[in-house]
């Protein structure tokens, strides 16, 4: 089977189902990781966007990493940064994903249940690049390595924001008192 | 074992799934935006219906294949109008000419009104459940086990194994089947390759073109993506090479080239055909039972009904008496995968009426030719 480097590589010579091929591997993922930062009826508008930008910036895929992915997730964050930017912000849903150069609705967020109350709060207070990296391996499954290739940056700089991500969580008193009641709770079973 | 911050993480990943129409829409998109940076898919002209078209319906091959000699019974359409008998050489006359290629600024008659997919169609539901499961699955080969009860004939049993690399074995039974493999005597035509690739290109290709690809995969005398004179050269070429067949069966004046609605009604015979035939040869392809899936809903005649059979959740899809000329078919396949269960050709005219059941098994050949199965 063809890798999706090796498609992308096609279209760029004209042939434009071999794109196609690329957006069927991964429309479900690219799709549900747009549902889960913008919701779904704003995913549902902006897949299309992300396609056509990923198409039009497939010149600069790089063809040494074979499977695409990460590329459209980073593709997918570039169109969510615009989304969120041009939303008003009583319309913004609970996102992770806003990073340090874009608008952050995080801290707007209404959470009402219990546990994600905590976690939600706990999160807000992460850095964007942290909280992105962190939803990234936590929801996308990706590596941390390639987290840090949707944001841009090296692979080493991911493991740090990951790492300070995990810390702060864990340091968060509350998330502290969560993670200790769950675990006990665990060991008394 | 301990519960740590990713663990709590991952509770809040949310999975609700995207509607399936939202990934119809989101290709319209790409399409329109590949199509302004350059060569697009050749513009689907509307078509106008012509008085006086004459019905021609090929010959219907049953799922499992069109193979001969392992236990296939044939199935024909009946054409109406011209009569069984006639019906009988036009069946004849489309399977005689090779597709030809599309030319730039041609026409393309096997897309119409129907090439876009019925949003809310659960066919187009089902591919998206398909799509959003994901993966292949295990082995490299469908084995296609199918029984067929025809009136007035004794059950018949086919082991059918359809290989990932396209190659085609068939026996009566798992020995028979055993030594087609061990012998390599491949049976693949082509045609079961050509339908499989046409129904991966549906899976996220254009439907107007998807649909000429399927039609093409078997010898037709459409002439698709030809310009009208030269479908028109193209269908009286090979109706003049059975003008004998017709003098001898008492049919004087030939049959012309359909239009309008017949037209229709015979391109979309040949998607069903041939799409349930992809169906079955590619069973264990995630990608092509999308593509079917896809195709089916472009054609109005099929309706879809939710059905159980044998416990199990199924779609009915129905191929109404305008593709088959006064009969219809009944397709069951499993309401979450896909995969065919059942087909009925309701008896018509002279043709009787058939029920074939299929499993569809994935295996590897290592464990056909070893007999492990």
């Amino acid at each position: 089977m063809a890798s999706d480097a090796e498609l992308i590589g096609r279209s760029l010579a004209g042939d434009e189902q071999a794109f196609m091929e690329v957006i069927y591997r991964h429309e479900v993922a690219v799709g549900a990781y747009l549902a889960r930062r913008a919701g779904r009826e704003a995913a549902e508008d902006l897949l299309g966007e992300v396609w056509v930008a990923a198409f039009e910036s497939r010149k600069t895929y790089d063809r040494s990493f074979p499977e695409a992915r990460p590329w459209l997730y980073g593709v997918a964050l570039n169109r969510l940064r615009h989304y969120w930017r041009s939303r008003p912000a009583e319309d913004l849903v609970p996102d992770v994903t806003s990073l340090a150069n874009g608008w952050d609705p995080w801290p707007a967020v209404d959470a009402r249940v219990d546990t994600q109350a905590v976690l939600l709060t706990a999160l807000a207070k992460l850095k964007p690049e942290e909280r992105e990296v962190l939803t990234l391996v936590a929801w996308e499954d990706l590596t941390v390595a390639d987290a840090a290739r949707v944001l841009g940056m090296p692979a080493g700089t991911g493991r740090r924001l990951l790492h300070q991500a995990r810390m702060a969580l864990r340091n968060a008193p509350e998330v502290a008192a969560l993670l200790t009641e769950l675990n006990s709770v665990k060991e008394s079973q | 074992m301990t519960v740590d911050e990713m663990d709590l993480v991952r509770q809040l990943k949310d999975d609700a799934p995207l509607r399936a129409e939202a990934y119809e829409r989101a290709w319209t998109t790409l399409r329109a935006a590949m199509a302004e940076s350059g060569p697009g898919p050749v513009p689907v002209p509307e078509m106008t219906a012509a008085p006086g078209a004459a019905p021609a319906r090929r010959r219907r091959f049953s799922l499992a294949g069109r193979r001969r000699g392992i236990g296939t019974l044939g199935k024909v359409g009946i054409g109406t109008g011209i009569g069984v008998a006639a019906a009988a050489v036009a069946v004849a006359l489309v399977a005689t000419s090779t597709p030809q290629s599309a030319a730039p600024g041609s026409t393309t008659p096997a897309g119409s009104a129907a090439q876009a997919p019925a949003a809310d169609s659960p066919l187009v539901s089902l591919a998206a459940l398909i799509r959003s499961n994901g993966g292949s699955l295990p082995g490299n080969a469908s084995l296609v086990i199918r029984t067929q009860a025809e009136t007035g004939v004794p059950v018949q049993v086919s082991y059918n194994l359809y290989a990932d690399n396209g190659a085609f074995y068939g026996g009566g039974d798992k020995t028979s089947l055993r030594e087609a493999v061990n012998r390599h005597q491949n049976m693949a035509d082509g045609i079961d390759a050509r339908e499989v690739a046409a129904a991966r290109y549906a899976a996220s290709g254009n439907l107007a073109a998807a649909r000429e690809r399927m039609i093409d995969a078997t010898p037709n005398s459409w002439g698709l993506g030809l310009s009208p004179a030269q479908q028109q050269a193209i269908w009286n070429k090979s109706i003049s090479k059975l003008r004998a067949k017709f003098e001898a069966n008492g049919i004087k004046s030939l049959p012309k080239r359909p239009t309008g609605k017949a037209l229709q009604y015979d391109l979309d015979n040949n998607v069903w055909n041939n799409s349930v035939d992809a169906l079955s040869a590619g069973a264990g392809n995630p990608q092509v039972r999308v593509g079917v899936l896809r195709l089916l809903s472009t054609i109005p005649e099929v309706t879809v009904a939710h059905s159980r059979t044998a416990g199990q959740p199924t779609l009915t899809l129905t191929a109404g008496p305008a593709l088959f000329g006064g009969t219809d078919e009944v397709l069951t396949i499993n309401a979450k995968t896909g995969m065919p269960i059942k087909s009925v050709m309701h008896g018509h005219g002279d043709v009787p009426s058939s029920v074939d059941t299929y499993r569809v098994i994935r295996v590897t050949l290592a464990d056909i030719k070893a007999g492990k199965f």
